[in-house]
């Protein structure tokens, strides 16, 4: 084999490190800007896993699901999400309240539990301990995200990370799901983007700020 | 043949220090739009320095004047353990990576309480954050180390440096890729450079390292500079043996051996091009959070260590 | 300590047996893992000796110097006995004997309301202690012939699970607390800075090891090892007490208080080296068992070493600057070269620095805890070379807080007249502290004259002929090390330089005072501020305002630390305990028909048990 299929090899042989580093590089990041980038970092490793599967198997649809993941979750939503940014004219801090080295504790303590809970499926439905171990961790990572970070952005951001995981795990389990329920899920997703894109506006303009800690007035 | 190698690339590594930061220093000039001071500029301070002459404090004993001798001793002596041109050194077999750590810890004592022994509060904030900095910096750098160790089943530095040199390049474990996240970060702070600790500041209130040798002079002073540089270059060194060993010379022939050099020098002028854009783009941290830095390393380590096992 | 070398080295058994006088069967052997501890308890006991001999002088006089002189050497002979008692009976004998010597010897010193209090508090939790010790001997009764130690070792065999577990459990509370491991470890921080000089280092190197010798004794001669979970109980045990040991030792400023938490964080790592090594014998690794033991005790032994010369060192520095609080202290090594010398060579040691003796254990420590991932287990992979992580950890923060010790107390200039003032101490007191510290540099250097017998020891404990591995090659490395450094030292240094001293440059101002210099509380408090969750002082700052807002008349800024055991362990504890004793107090009414009515109801109960048994 030549020298860039055995590094394309490689590379997906560990896409599940490669995904980890970048929920760890999450974990650590300051600002809205570099989540959004390692976001796009994440579907693109998500595409290359498709792709690879594409070429073992010969399908025509796995093409397509690539294509569409490129398409919508590397290129489109971040695209957007850099727009709504860029329109907020908000502060790019991540309003975290856990200390750096606290997030990426936890997001390692997020990581081995994964790891925990998915050896004994692995072993016995003969999966790919990695990938699925993997889709676990985005999962939680992606929760974690929602739970400790106050911006609304972050709020997006984390909930799209969890549908990364659960993209993964459909992935591992039954190698890529039919064409039609993936389309169907791009769509939900893209909606559900924009329309998060336009509450964040009306969040903005109704409380003046995009701190959803300080949303408590619905309160017994 | 062999021992004759490895005294030469002991040497080397400590003939080569002074170069790299002049090779550092002169980067960063560069990434600042100046002209930038000689690349040999180190030796002539060097020089310079050992012509002068020592002045001790009149608060201080034995100590003091005995701490750069000891720290130039220990560090040469750690040189001593990293392959550089071949996977072997005068150590290399015997030691292993634990003494070179608690090594280099002789040298951290020794300088902080040479810098308390000048008697003035800038000793006293040199030593107190060079504290904070190594006693926090340990753990990862043993961890990191450690989970190498398991990998290529070798504790001594030429197993490491063997186990990698023998894989081929996309072969290598992902375990790597952590251990080498936590071993950069962990560098960096044991090397006293920016985020961690400015090398260049003038302002006593940013200084770690600086702090503890203020108050030295004339040869003491051009020791501790020198026993500076060499642990920049062997931590260097030791990062390329260990992750980026193809090019030495894992044969004794004669091509195998003129080449090893060039390589070796080629990967360290990269990597210090890398230290210089590394300082020059990111600020130096406040101090109370370099504990976090430093948690962030220690995080990776603990996963590197943790992947040994769960991908076995 | 010509009986313990010959039996240590040359490996031949001596028995004594005293039965026929005692009422109770009380015998005395020396096997190899005795001996070991004789030879620890004579290397440290000879030199404090030689130490008392003027200290004691200097500072007690008539009635309580005899006393002195006729309690210290019953010490040393009650921890022989513990050592060498080959009974049940006799150990206890001795055990009992060391708490109330140990005592005794503290209350010499003087007994105020304070100190009377803490001792209270010593005897108490020594008491608790040796009883667990008692009902972890007597639960081997109903399997073995009689309390003696040969008849244990072969009765255990055929113990079941829950009494062998039983077992251990109480004597690992029991020791524990004789050693101070965390949750019982408050007694430490109470009795070893009040004591004098000579008597803490006694108490500090070698009573605490006595209860390292009686857990060994118990876990892995007599019980032979067990399942995986005593193992990792141990480890925990050893990491908490370790970091949270050292953790408490950098806040301090008394010399000995520092000293004595120093000592509980060396124990934990002891207990660390004893946890991996239950670990291996469970998953039936039996080399690196044996590796992992012989780095237990040799650090056993090397902490025995230099934690007395420091303690000696403190009772000197104590004896010269007249206090022992280092914010008052400094510049002492320029006037007292011979006792700062050892100190460092102390300090260096309990770093553990390559060269020194503390490094080897550790070193040997860490390569077990590294070869820990070998193990099929994935637990055990990870778990132990993480403990490698925490292992490194104390040490790092060990490195500063010896920093700070000898920063401080011994360099830069004097902080006080009578640090100052400061003179060399009486010429048997350093003979005594350059033997304990050149000690620590010969086993630092070569290793191999302990180590080797120390592997004995261990195949013997073990029961198994492997040999050991390359892992003990370090006795070949060391020396290397050493002349090479000292070839390179003697290349730089022995360029002659000119020098010159000036008065230290203080940025222009006229010159440097001493309260110009780093004090304790300011070198510590980067790394308190790191770890703020485990100290919670308590801050109060009272601010007394004058006629002006921002010119107060005074600040008070007071923080006290209460150590988190106390408030969140033992005072819940000690609360709940008073409390039922207070609800109980109401069964006495003082009435005599109730006492019968009690006798009364008592002999009802037994008719109706009687009845249904």
């Amino acid at each position: 084999m030549g020298l860039i299929e055995l590094a394309a090899a490689k590379a997906l042989a560990s896409s599940a490190v490669f995904l980890f580093i970048t929920l760890l590089m999450m974990a650590s990041a300051k600002r809205i800007s570099t989540c959004i980038v390692l976001f796009s970092i994440q579907s693109a490793i998500m595409a290359a896993e498709i792709l690879a599967m594409a070429y073992a198997g010969k399908s025509v649809g796995a093409y397509i699901v690539a294509a569409l993941v490129i398409a919508v979750k590397v290129v489109a939503i971040p695209y957007a999400l850099f727009r709504i940014m860029k329109d907020l004219k908000a502060s790019q801090d991540v309003a975290s309240s856990t200390t750096g080295a606290q997030s990426v504790f936890m997001m390692a303590g997020l990581i081995l539990l994964s790891f925990f809970a998915v050896a004994p499926y692995a072993k016995t439905l003969r999966l790919d301990e990695d990938l699925l171990a993997a889709a676990v961790a985005l999962l939680l990572a992606g929760a974690f995200l929602m739970v400790s970070r106050k911006k609304a952005l972050m709020q997006v951001i984390g909930l799209l990370v969890l549908e990364n995981g659960i993209f993964v795990a459909a992935l591992t389990t039954t190698y890529g799901m039919p064409l039609v329920i993936e389309i169907g899920i791009f769509f939900d997703l893209l909606m559900g983007v924009f329309l998060m894109g336009l509450f964040v506006f009306r969040i903005r303009d109704t409380f003046e700020h995009l701190d959803v800690s300080k949303l408590r007035r619905l309160r017994g | 043949m062999n021992l004759a190698i490895d005294v030469i690339q002991a040497l080397l590594l400590v003939a080569i220090a002074p170069l790299v930061s002049g090779v550092i220093a002169r980067a960063k000039a560069r990434m600042q739009n100046r002209r930038g001071a000689s690349l040999w500029r180190p030796y002539a301070d060097l020089l310079k320095l050992f012509r002068k002459q020592d002045l001790v404090p009149d608060t201080a004993c034995g100590l003091f004047r005995l701490t750069p001798a000891i720290l130039f001793a220990v560090t040469v002596t750690a040189a001593a353990f990293v392959p550089v041109l071949h996977p072997s050194a005068i150590f290399g077999m015997s030691g292993d990576f634990i003494l070179l750590v608690y090594l280099l810890a002789i040298g951290r004592f020794f300088l902080m309480l040479g810098a308390m022994d000048g008697g003035s509060s800038f000793g006293g904030i040199g030593a107190s954050r060079e504290a904070l900095v190594s006693a926090l910096a340990e753990a990862p750098l043993l961890l990191a180390l450690i989970s190498v160790a398991i990998l290529s089943h070798a504790v001594s530095l030429s197993g490491m440096v063997l186990c990698t040199v023998q894989q081929y390049p996309f072969h290598l474990s992902a375990v790597y890729v952590f251990a080498l996240g936590a071993l950069v970060l962990v560098a960096i702070a044991e090397t006293g450079r920016i985020p961690v600790d400015n090398p260049s500041t003038h302002l006593e209130l940013t200084m770690i390292h600086e702090a503890m040798m203020l108050e030295y002079s004339g040869p003491s002073l051009a020791l501790i500079e020198w026993a500076s540089a060499i642990k920049l270059t062997l931590i260097m060194a030791l990062l390329i043996g260990v992750f980026v060993p193809w090019g030495m010379a894992t044969s004794a022939s004669i091509t195998a051996l003129a080449i090893a050099p060039f390589v070796f020098v080629l990967k360290l002028t990269a990597l210090a091009i890398a230290v210089a854009v590394i300082e020059s783009s990111i600020a130096k941290l406040r101090m109370y959070l370099v504990p976090d830095f430093l948690g962030m390393a220690s995080a990776l380590a603990i996963l590197a260590v943790a992947f040994t096992a769960l991908m076995r | 300590m010509i009986v313990a070398g010959f039996c240590f080295w040359r490996g031949d058994g001596l028995a004594l047996d005293l039965s026929r006088l005692t009422p109770f069967p009380f015998a005395l052997t020396v096997d190899r893992l005795s001996a070991f501890f004789l030879l620890l308890i004579c290397a440290v006991g000879a030199p404090v000796a030689l130490f008392s001999s003027s200290y004691v002088e200097r500072h007690y006089s008539g009635a309580k110097a005899d006393s002195m002189w006729l309690l210290l050497p019953l010490f040393l002979l009650s921890m022989v006995l513990v050592v060498t008692a080959s009974t049940a009976f006799a150990f206890l004998f001795g055990w009992e004997l060391m708490t109330l010597l140990s005592a005794g010897l503290i209350l010499i010193d003087g007994d105020s309301e304070r100190r009377r209090h803490n001792i209270f508090i010593y005897l108490l939790m020594m008491h608790a202690g040796a009883a667990a010790v008692i009902a972890s001997f007597l639960l081997f009764l109903p399997h073995a012939s009689s309390l003696d130690f040969t008849s244990m070792r072969a009765a255990a065999a055929s113990m079941p699970a829950g009494l062998r577990t039983a077992i251990f459990l109480l004597s690992f509370v029991g020791f524990g607390t004789k050693a101070g491991i965390v949750p019982f470890h408050l007694w430490l921080p109470k009795a070893h800075p009040i004591a004098p000089s000579p008597v803490s280092a006694l108490m500090s190197g070698v009573m605490l090891k006595t209860a390292i010798y009686g857990f060994v004794r118990f876990t892995f001669d007599f019980l032979g090892g067990g399942p995986i979970w005593w193992g990792y109980l141990v480890l925990l045990a050893g990491a908490v007490t370790g970091l949270l040991g050292i953790l408490y030792a950098l806040t301090e400023h008394d010399l000995k208080l520092l000293l004595a938490y120093s000592s509980v964080e060396n124990i934990g790592i002891i207990y660390l080296g004893l946890g991996a090594a239950l670990v291996f014998m469970a998953n039936n690794a039996w080399a690196w068992a044996m590796v992992a033991l012989v780095a237990a005790l040799l650090h056993a032994l090397n902490h025995a070493l230099f934690k007395s010369l420091l303690f000696l060192g403190a009772g000197a520095v104590s004896d010269a600057a007249h206090t022992l609080d280092i914010e008052l202290l400094g510049g002492l090594l320029k006037r007292m070269r011979v006792t700062g010398t050892a100190f460092l060579v102390g300090c260096c040691s309990i770093i553990g620095l390559p060269l020194f003796n503390g490094f080897v254990g550790e070193w040997m420590m860490l390569r077990s805890f590294v070869a820990g991932s070998e193990l099929p287990a994935i637990s055990c992979a990870i778990i132990l070379p993480l403990m490698a992580g925490v292992l490194a950890l104390i040490g790092g923060i060990a490195v500063a807080c010896f920093a700070k010790v000898f920063g401080i107390a011994f360099l830069g200039r004097p902080r006080s007249l009578a640090a100052e003032q400061a003179t060399e101490v009486a010429a048997s007191m350093q003979v005594a502290m350059t033997l304990l510290a050149a000690s620590c540099v010969m086993i630092g250097i070569m290793p191999g004259m302990m180590v080797s017998p120390l592997t004995v020891v261990a195949r013997e404990l073990l029961h198994t002929p492997t040999l050991p591995n390359a892992a003990l090659s370090i006795s070949h490395t060391l020396p290397l090390i050493a002349a090479c450094v000292g070839v390179l030292m003697i290349v730089v240094a022995g360029f002659r330089r000119i020098k010159r001293v000036t008065p230290t440059w203080a940025c222009g101002l006229p010159a440097l005072d001493s309260r110009m210099q780093y004090s304790s509380a300011a070198f510590s408090k980067p790394l308190r501020k790191t770890f703020s969750r485990v100290y919670e002082a308590d801050r109060t700052v009272d601010v007394l305002y004058a006629n002006q807002p921002y010119f107060p008349k005074s600040i008070l800024y007071r923080s006290v630390r209460t150590t988190s055991f106390e408030r969140s362990l033992y005072r819940p504890a000690v609360d709940a305990i008073v409390n039922m004793a207070t609800r109980l107090r109401k069964l006495q009414t003082g009435n005599m028909q109730v006492y019968l009515l009690y006798i009364f109801l008592a002999l009802i109960a037994l008719l109706i048990f009687m009845r249904f048994a």
